[in-house]
């Protein structure tokens, strides 16, 4: 015992557990959910992000100036492929168009309120990268928009291909996004995400709640029937619970089995968006109103 | 204060630059501490409580600009393996292989401490020996060409400021 105090009377040593245990504290406390950030953190976010800004914009443009080059001969392809979705999109446009006008009337006719009514209109602000984070485990990336143009924590963050993250930090000119890698349904802090099958939305239900980092692949759990899921099936959110927006692309299923516990199925499901070479990223919006 | 803001710069970069450069199928396995290897150097050359404080101010950098779970593991992680790492080297003269050791020590060290809070706080649920061979073996290797690309420069620098302050310690 004797030896013990001796052994912390060692001024380096105590200073040393004094640090560790201070630290333990700081982690543990900023683990869990908070309402904002404080100024300090705030005003050194605000400041690095407008630096970063100004370095990332010029290494993004040339990065894709040799990229564009790479890709010279993908060109064709790719024209050809856009011009089948421009035909396909002008022939969905027409069905489109009768379909949203036949519902605006029968909302009118029904006497839905003015919230219920633009519960699902969301808007889409992009966004520029300004840093990039590849730490395995804690992947987040860094946005330019912020506080001040009504960003808030828990935004849906997409790309042109997919669903990329959640916005998980907030200060007044950046936003930090916090990638759905880092999903894990062990994890009390992160949260699942209901989705659906496209075009089967009445027929399959699940829940993604983790992304197994192994196969870089998310599971899709909870699945009771898995006779109308196909594999290639496109997966998006169903917005089900109301916090999450619905229509986020996920990914492609790519295969089904029989879950933990042999009640539900589990699908493993590919994701849409590739989480390298950031360049501009969509905000959902959803309309306000329906917070409450 | 020169070189300070340097690290700054390349803390930056580290952010900015750095993922662009790194091949689309290794982004997520490559995630080099640039800056935390001009920290061992600081460490070594100069005093191991300059690699302290430059760890611990770094790493609460990192930790703000990419607060993702929870803020102070590289706070954490960088100041106590740069400090462990000074102590490690004893004279200010250190030769290159024992400097090269360091810095394949330090990365090893850092990376592990890291992996370790995450695992800690249940942030992960990997096995170490799936983190070993998925990110730190090879930013290891990517941390030791950076260090010996930097050695000549940097040690010099490093020298000219040690050499500027020791006659004023000694007057």
């Amino acid at each position: 015992m004797l030896k013990l105090f001796k052994l912390l009377g060692n001024k380096r040593l105590f200073i040393l557990l004094m640090g560790l245990i201070l630290f333990i504290a700081v982690m543990g406390f900023t683990l869990g959910s908070r309402t904002s950030l404080s100024w300090p953190e705030k005003f050194v976010k605000d400041t690095v992000g407008f630096v970063q800004y100004v370095f990332y914009k010029p290494a993004s443009f040339v990065a894709g100036l040799f990229e564009d080059i790479a890709n010279l001969r993908a060109l064709q392809e790719e024209n050809e492929q856009l011009k089948i979705a421009l035909a396909h999109y002008t022939r969905d446009k027409a069905t489109y168009n009768w379909i949203a006008q036949e519902n605006e009337r029968l909302y009118e006719k029904l006497q839905f309120t003015e919230s219920q009514k633009e519960l699902y209109n969301y808007t889409w602000k992009i966004a520029q990268v300004i840093s990039v984070n590849d730490d395995p485990v804690n992947r987040t990336i860094v946005l330019n928009l912020g506080a001040r143009e009504g960003v808030k924590e828990g935004m849906a963050v997409t790309s042109d291909k997919g669903l990329v993250g959640v916005i998980s930090h907030v200060s007044n000119f950046t936003s930090t996004v916090k990638l759905v890698t880092s999903m894990d349904a062990r994890d009390p802090n992160s949260n699942g995400i209901a989705v659906t099958a496209q075009g089967k939305e009445n027929d399959v239900f699940g829940m993604i709640e983790t992304f197994d980092q192994e196969q870089d692949m998310f599971l899709m759990t909870r699945i009771e029937d898995a006779t109308p899921l196909k594999e290639e099936d496109l997966i998006v959110s169903s917005g089900i619970g109301g916090v999450f927006p619905r229509g986020m692309v996920i990914g492609k299923v790519k295969s089904i089995q029989v879950g933990e516990y042999g009640l539900t199925y589990t699908a493993t499901v590919e994701p849409s968006a590739s989480f390298t070479d950031w360049k501009e990223l969509f905000i959902v919006f959803q309309p306000e109103g329906e917070e409450e | 204060m020169l070189l300070l803001l340097l690290v700054f710069v390349l803390f930056i970069l580290e952010g900015t630059l750095i993922p662009w450069l790194v091949p689309g199928a290794w982004q997520t396995r490559i995630t080099p501490h640039l800056v935390y290897v001009v920290i061992l150097y600081f460490s070594v050359y100069e005093h191991r409580h300059t690699g302290l404080v430059l760890g611990l101010t770094f790493g609460i950098l990192h930790d703000i600009v990419f607060y993702g779970a929870l803020i102070g593991t590289y706070s954490f992680a960088m100041g106590l393996s740069g400090y462990l790492l000074g102590l490690l080297s004893r004279s200010q003269r250190a030769p290159l292989p024992l400097m090269m050791i360091i810095v394949l020590l330090g990365s090893l060290l850092l990376d592990s401490i890291l992996f370790g809070t995450y695992s800690l706080f249940e942030l992960t649920h990997q096995p170490y020996t799936w983190a070993l061979t998925n990110h730190i073996i090879p930013n290891v290797f990517v941390q030791f060409i950076f260090a010996l690309a930097i050695y000549v420069p940097l040690r010099r620098q490093l020298e000219i400021i040690t050499r500027r302050r020791s006659p004023d310690e000694a007057a």
